[in-house]
Formats: structure tokens, sequence, C-alpha cells
């Protein structure tokens, strides 16, 4: 299952994979895989960037089970972690991405999402 | 496997009609160097310049920065699978033009790090302005994807490098370093009473902007593996990546690796190095697991008693270094890690993202969330515009006069996770 607010991801996985759409930012797709995750679903892929900062993109793909299982206590520390580096940086910046800006970073959240779905 | 590496000082370089490496200065022929860019046809317009030591320049936004080498003797060329056959390489004489280097710039998307100051402040913060630059800047085709951008300008700084490198093929070095890795076996027999180290190298390899290349392989692929410390020396390992500009581990990082240079020289007196893992950082959780298990069975089967982990990048990485940190010290193996920290802009916030009481010996390489001020430079290199980027939306604020408040970590190699460069924090 994809949790995700690229809807380049929706476009292009939505007939392939089970998505959940998230209309909403960066943090709200870290919730929604949150209370995910405490119904137990297990993370698959790590919820942060590879170097790409919340501070630097909006958007956000993360790959969790669709089965459900007990809670995995790895998963919810990971998602934990990862919410509180998201509040560590200044989101201020993101006010003033330009529609080339835009389409550039949901094409690396789309390019680092796939390097975990094309496995 | 035993390498020498000889070391052309390089104190100057100019333009010339003539390439060519005389008395210390480096003279390119831009017009050479721009026909060979665009031998590519990816790219419609290929530009050099030069960036020299206390300039006021200002180079961005820098992709990857190489230093030129050329094999001499020995099997293979530089940077094998890339530009070179798959020859395993290591070992014979390497010539290196010390003190000049090849820097890529390149608007590849619409957020852009990555900043050179040859003097002033910004300067002091990263390794590359006290080197004698040759800055391409490439304009792409109309309508040529990401990452075919990325992989054409990545190689014609392969292939730039290499036709520097290729004018030092006959001269005599003005200096010589040797480095030789016994085998196992050898090594175990030659320093019995040395403790064992090994050093594991976590490379970057996340997707689009975010790759390293060993062999010609993008490190996603790979299982971790060994590899002799030499080859990396020859160009085993390169960077595409292009994100993050303070801790990415540029080509030039590789090539001239902190890490394995001090542990060669600690070789045989404090230590025994006995080689290199290189393991990677995946998105995919199953794959942090497999990789880091794999790291330790290396280090576990290799005797050693000890490694040093280095990270690149921040965020989900933190978690790959934490993973070869438990799982290599559940072995009884003592870990160092270098990292850097990205502790908010008072530094009081949590470094990483991940964190384990078995990480009890950290090397920070500065805090990437610093604020410094950059002064205007006369001249820019590089594309200009994203100055504004950098200004209006990213990991800063250029100012009327041209001067830019920003974070460290748009600065190339200022916090460099190898420990190349000279912050730290205690």
């Amino acid at each position: 299952m994809i949790i995700t607010n690229n809807d380049w991801v929706l476009k292009k996985y939505g007939d392939k994979f089970n998505i959940v759409y998230v209309d909403g930012t960066f943090k709200d797709v870290l919730i929604t895989v949150r209370d995910k995750l405490h119904l137990g679903h297990e993370l698959l892929t790590h919820p942060l960037g590879g170097s790409v900062k919340p501070s630097e993109t909006p958007y956000k793909s993360i790959l969790i089970s669709d089965e459900k299982n007990n809670i995995n206590f790895n998963s919810v520390y990971m998602i934990e972690n990862a919410i509180i580096t998201y509040h560590k940086f200044n989101k201020e910046k993101l006010k003033y991405l330009d529609e080339k800006r835009i389409e550039d970073l949901k094409l690396i959240d789309l390019t680092v999402l796939e390097s975990a779905l094309n496995k | 496997m035993k390498l020498e590496l000889g070391y052309i000082h390089i104190k100057d370089i100019q333009f010339s009609d003539v390439s060519k490496v005389e008395n210390g200065i480096l003279y390119v022929n831009k017009e050479e160097v721009k026909a060979l860019i665009l031998e590519d046809q990816n790219f419609q317009k290929a530009d050099v310049d030069l960036a020299k030591p206390g300039e006021s320049v200002r180079i961005m936004p820098v992709k990857d920065v190489i230093e030129p080498r050329v094999k001499v003797e020995g099997p293979g060329g530089v940077f094998p699978g890339m530009i070179n056959k798959v020859e395993t390489v290591g070992s014979g004489k390497t010539h290196v033009l010390k003190g000049a280097a090849v820097v890529t710039t390149g608007k590849i998307v619409g957020f852009q790090e990555g900043i050179i100051d040859m003097s002033g402040p910004g300067a002091e913060y990263t390794p590359f302005s006290k080197l004698n630059n040759l800055v391409i800047v490439c304009e792409p085709v109309e309508g040529l994807k990401q990452h075919e951008h990325e992989k054409a300008l990545r190689f014609a700084g392969y292939k730039v490098a290499a036709y520097l490198g290729e004018l030092a093929r006959n001269l005599t070095p003005d200096e010589v370093e040797v480095f030789e890795t016994p085998t196992l076996t050898e090594g175990l027999k030659m320093y019995p009473d040395l403790p064992r180290v090994a050093y594991v190298e976590m490379l970057q390899s996340q997707g689009l902007l975010h790759d390293t290349y060993v062999y010609g392989v993008d490190a996603k692929q790979i299982l971790p593996t060994m590899i002799y410390p030499t080859e990396v020396m020859d160009g085993a390992i390169v960077s595409g990546n292009c994100v993050s500009a303070c801790d990415k581990n540029t080509t030039y990082h590789h090539l001239n690796n902190p890490v394995i240079h001090e542990l060669y020289k600690e070789h045989g007196k404090t230590l025994n190095f006995v080689g290199v893992i290189i393991t990677n950082e995946n998105v995919y959780l199953a794959d942090k697991e497999r990789s880091s298990n794999w790291s330790a069975k290396l280090a576990e089967f290799f005797g050693v008693d000890g490694v040093i982990v280095s990270e690149e990048g921040f965020g989900n990485p933190d978690t790959d270094l934490i993973m070869n940190c438990k799982k290599i010290e559940a072995k009884g193996i003592k870990t160092v890690l270098i990292t850097d920290e990205y502790a908010g802009r008072d530094g009081t916030s949590q470094s990483l993202a991940d964190a384990d009481p078995s990480a009890n010996a950290v090397v920070s390489g500065g805090n990437a969330n610093e604020i410094i001020e950059l002064p205007p430079m006369e001249k820019l290199i590089g594309h200009v515009e994203v100055a504004d980027v950098i200004a209006g939306g990213f990991d800063g604020s250029l100012h009327e006069d041209g001067s830019i408040t920003a974070e460290l970590q748009v600065i190339t190699g200022a916090t460099n996770e190898m420990g190349f460069n000279t912050l730290s924090a205690r």
C-alpha cells in the first residue's frame, strides 16, 4: 500500500497498487502512515528522504504492508522519529515553490519510491 | 594489491593553445575541452571557465568535483566501468594532477545547492577553494529528461578529468606514495599483534540524483562486498549524487578518501588495515536490513577487531548507519562512526534521525544547519539564475548586494562525512 500526497504517484500507479492519496502536507502523510502502523500495518520504506529534507520538498510517498498483523514496534519507532525530525526543519522556504520546481520535486519523490517498488 | 601514486603538483591553471603541464602549471586548450563535452549530443552548448584559490569567484550549483588522474602502469584505466573497461584497477602506477580539479555545474532540477567560493569566509568551509579548478557549464538540448541530463553531465566530468589526467602520463612525479594491502592471510602473519581494522564505507543509493556507482554498477543493486582500498584511488567508485551539497561524497572525495589514507598511515604501526567493505543506503527497509546484515557478516568473516563506518547524506541513511553499528557491535567488533549533524540552527536539536546506545564513538563533521553569511563575489560561474532559487526558495536568502545568508548545507563538502573537511563538534 502506498501512502502519498504526490499526484504523480497516484496517476502512474493508481491502477496497479493500493494507494491512499493524502490531500495534504508531508506531515499529513507521516501522520496517516503512523495511524496505519498503529492498526498493525508494517513500514516497508523509510519515511525520511535520503538527503532531500522535509524543508526542501512538500512531497512524500511511503510504502507499507497491505496486511495487518501485530503492531510492529520497529515501524512505530521509525515513524515517530521521522515525525520528530520533520518538526526540526523550517518549512518557511516551501512557500516559494514555482511550477517547475514542484514538478521536479514530484519527480524526485516518484523516482525514490520507484527504487523500492521495482524490487 | 599495490599501487604507486605519483603526484604532479599543480600551482596554477591557465587557458592556452596547447593542453599541457609545465613547471607546475596546467595549461588547457578551451576549445578541445568544449569539443570533448559536445561529443555528447545531449548538450547543445558547453562552456569552460577557471576558478583559482583567492579569486573573488562563486561557483554554483556544483554537481561533482573530480581529480584528474591517469593510469600509467598496471591493468585498466581510471573510472573503470564508466569511461574505461571493467578491468580490476588499483595496482601499478597512477599519476595525479594534485591541486587541480574538474568541477561540473548543472541545473538538473529546480532546487539547487552546491556553492564553492574561492575566497572569503565561504572558502574556509570547502576544501575545493584551495584547488585550481576547471569549471564545466553545459546547456542540455531542449526536452532532455532529468536523469539523462544527470548522466550526460556526470560523464562529461569524467571525460574532461581523464583528458587532463592524460597530460600527466609522461611526466615525472614531484612526489610518490605507495599503498599496499596484503591478502587476509598474509596480513594476519605480518602483524599478528596489531588490532585488525576494516573500513565500512556507506554509499548513497536512492534514485535519481542520489546514486553512486561501483565499476559502473548502480550501488543500490549491489550486495555489500569488499574492495581493495587502492581500487578506490583509481576511480572504482564514482559519485552521481547531486543532493545535499555539504555531506555528499564527490568523486574527488572517493579518490582521496581520508579514512583510507589515515588507515594506511597507521597500517603496520598501530593497526592492521584489512580492507574496505562497501555497502549501500537504500529506501526499502528490507534492503537496509539485508545490507547491514551483510556488512556485519563480512566484518566478522575478516576477523576484525574494529571498524570505522562512514555515512553519506542525512535522513534515512541515519538508519543504515545505526543498523551497521548495532549489528557489527553485536558481533563483538568495536565501531567508530563518522557522520554530520542536523542539530538545528542553534545546535541543540537531536543530531541524527536515529540512535542507539552502541553508537558510543561518533565523530561529527559539523552542524549543517549552522547559519553562515557569504559576501558578494565579483564573478559567478555556473548557472547564475539559480542564485534566486537559493534565495527565494531553499537554502538561504540572496540579498540585493549579492551576499547570501544560508545554512552551511549549501556549501559543497562543508560537513563531509568521511571527515575530509576540518569542521567538527564536541
